[in-house]
């Protein structure tokens, strides 16, 4: 299957970390879908040229955090049931870090609270404008 | 571990035990400088490893050589030193041990068989084999390595799983409310490992908990705060780089 993720080896953000949040974003966006298998351990560590206990860790991870499951000699998978919670879940889960990102960026170069507010709903506004 | 150096501290042990002459058979290690014999074709190599080790496979060496793209009829002498490194990683590889050590295993490589030689690692490690390199090209260690261990100047600079270590390590910048201002006890604090003050600006290295640091940063009233993601190249370079006198020079007004 055509999993497409990359990863940038010379990012501060862990590799683990960068593999988790792709998943999730894909399962969002729902380019992985319910029920897909993901690639083995071994597979993504080579697409990837990286480290296999990397993957196996993001992959536990996942596990953990209801994106995926696994079968013993099956492989994992995309969680199927519950799956538009599952995909609720990633997409609010890569929303919230972009918008904590966001606002801590903001908040750190002197806005108020209340700057931020305008900010953003300023931005919502202008991207829901069609649903208006 | 080869026995080719005295330890200076702890101890050498393989499943728990002392090493005897029969633990070298799991153990397959490729030295950076080439120890293949000049006047030897690589298929008299391939002979000698056959019947020097039990386990050796041979044909997964004819596979790997022919990835490299070797022609087995060459004598070492006529062979780039790169393919002299990847003749070495093929044949230590084929042999199937539990542990390979391999010094510097891409030196002489093209971009596309450095990759290769990676990739070779990353398989050997999936099939459950524990694998220790060394490198000078951090974005191959940034890759491939789990763990990693900084040596400079033979002194162990710094240990740790490269993941954690860039969970953990982050630069805390903040901006303060004058040059002179002081930072009443923050460099004691046991979250700081290393401080650079230039100006109102003040760049913190930490390597716990950056949230606290940045707290303590805006307790102060300091502004533009901001955590700053480190790679391994940078933990490297603050790793090896002299931290003198940082809290005295920045605790002065």
């Amino acid at each position: 299957m055509p999993v497409v993720l990359t990863v940038d080896p010379r990012s501060g953000v862990p590799i683990y970390l960068q593999v988790i949040e792709q998943v999730k974003r894909s399962v969002a966006l729902g380019v992985l879908a319910s029920g897909e298998q993901l690639p083995t351990v071994k597979q993504l560590a080579l697409d990837l040229t990286i480290n296999p206990n990397t993957v196996a860790k993001a992959y536990r991870e996942l596990e953990r955090d209801g994106v995926i499951e696994t079968a013993p000699g099956r492989g994992s998978f995309v969680r199927s049931n519950g799956s538009i919670e599952t995909t609720k879940t990633a997409a609010t889960d890569v929303a919230r870090d972009a918008i904590d990102a966001a606002v801590r960026e903001a908040k750190s170069i002197g806005l108020h609270a209340e700057d931020i507010r305008t900010l953003a709903s300023a931005a919502i506004d202008r991207w829901f404008r069609e649903d208006a | 571990m080869l026995d080719l150096a005295r330890a200076t501290s702890g101890s050498v042990l393989y499943d728990g035990l002392p090493l005897v002459p029969e633990t070298l058979e799991r153990i397959a290690y490729v030295p950076e400088r080439s120890v293949l014999y000049d006047w030897m074709t690589v298929a008299e190599h391939i002979e000698m490893q056959r019947r020097a080790y039990r386990k050796f496979n041979l044909k997964r060496a004819h596979e790997l050589l022919a990835q490299f793209g070797i022609d087995l009829r060459k004598k070492a002498r006529a062979l780039s030193k790169g393919m002299r490194t990847a003749t070495m990683v093929a044949l230590a590889i084929a042999r199937e041990t539990d542990i390979l050590i391999l010094d510097e295993p891409t030196s002489g490589l093209d971009p596309i068989n450095q990759r290769h030689v990676l990739n070779l690692i990353i398989n050997e490690s999936a099939r459950g084999a524990t694998v220790i390199f060394s490198s000078h090209q951090i974005g191959q260690v940034e890759r491939a390595a789990e763990r990693i261990a900084v040596i400079d100047r033979g002194r162990l600079a710094l240990e740790g799983d490269v993941d954690d270590l860039k969970a953990d390590r982050k630069i805390v910048e903040a901006i303060l409310p004058s040059e002179n201002f002081a930072l009443n006890g923050i460099a004691g604090d046991p979250h700081i490992s290393r401080l650079d003050r230039n100006g109102r600006v003040v760049r913190a290295l930490t390597s716990s908990d950056a949230a606290e640091v940045l707290a303590r940063f805006e307790a102060l009233g300091a502004s533009g705060l901001r955590i700053v993601d480190l790679n391994l190249e940078d933990i490297f370079l603050y790793a090896v780089s002299p931290s003198d006198a940082t809290a005295d020079v920045v605790e002065g007004q």
